[in-house]
């Protein structure tokens, strides 16, 4: 069996709480662990957030999430310019205090807690895809 | 979010409640970052199970104040899916995090 959920939202701070809580709900009702759920909702809210903030020009972000066989796979759709969040730089995670930025840090957590990750423009559309551990405790 | 201050062991603690994240950091930033004073600060997080960058970026914001203010600044009973993004993060290796705030307050 397959669970879903699709939103389709206008591209504010308003429309990033309304996914978190949204994704805080599916994992709440399919009774994720709550790391593979933190895990979920962080990576969405940085990828959202990325088309949100940097006023990027969409004029939407859709979100779609399917939980299958352990598997969650969760995609991020904008009609902004081609942006491909994966190639920015990381964070440097050795720096110190006073050195220490936080711009990157998006990717960085991509990388470290996804299981996959693609990004493609599709069109006019950016589209990026994550698969993630639906078990992660 | 929610934040209550009270104090311990004669540092200012305030305890959060609930996700510090893009919708709530701001708002957090508001109440926590003029509370970051001589001898310091510790920061609750027992009921926070979320945070997000942008609750790291205040984190940090609040740890670089507290820096420039010679302020004791710490973290006490971060959550496992809270401390793991705080270590994937190599948050572990500039903020101080206990497990307990009697811990954090002693430190």
């Amino acid at each position: 069996m397959t669970a879903t959920l699709s939103l389709h939202l206008p591209p504010t701070t308003d429309s990033v709480t309304a996914l978190l809580e949204a994704l805080e709900a599916f994992t709440d009702e399919h009774e994720l662990p709550i790391k593979a759920a933190s895990r979920l909702m962080l990576l969405a809210e940085e990828l959202a957030a990325n088309v949100v903030m940097h006023g990027t020009g969409a004029t939407f972000f859709q979100a779609d999430l399917a939980l299958e066989g352990g598997v969650l796979r969760f995609s991020l759709t904008d009609d902004g310019p081609a942006f491909d969040p994966l190639a920015a730089d990381e964070a440097d995670t050795e720096a110190a205090l006073e050195d220490r930025e936080v711009g990157g840090l998006g990717v960085h957590f991509v990388r470290k807690l996804a299981s996959s990750a693609a990004y493609s423009r599709q069109g006019d559309k950016n589209h990026l895809a994550l698969t993630l551990d639906a078990a992660a405790e | 979010m929610q934040i209550t201050m009270s104090s311990a062991a004669g540092l200012q603690v305030a305890k959060l409640e609930g996700r510090l994240d893009t919708a709530t950091a701001p708002q957090a930033e508001t109440t926590l970052l003029p509370a970051i004073a001589a001898p310091g600060l510790v920061l609750d997080l027992t009921a926070v199970r979320y945070v997000s960058s942008a609750g790291l970026r205040l984190l940090l914001k609040l740890a670089k104040e507290a820096k420039g203010k010679g302020a004791k600044f710490a973290l006490a009973g971060l959550q496992p899916a809270v401390r793991e993004v705080f270590e994937i993060s190599g948050f572990d290796k500039i903020i101080p995090a206990f497990a307990t705030l009697d811990e954090a307050t002693a430190g």
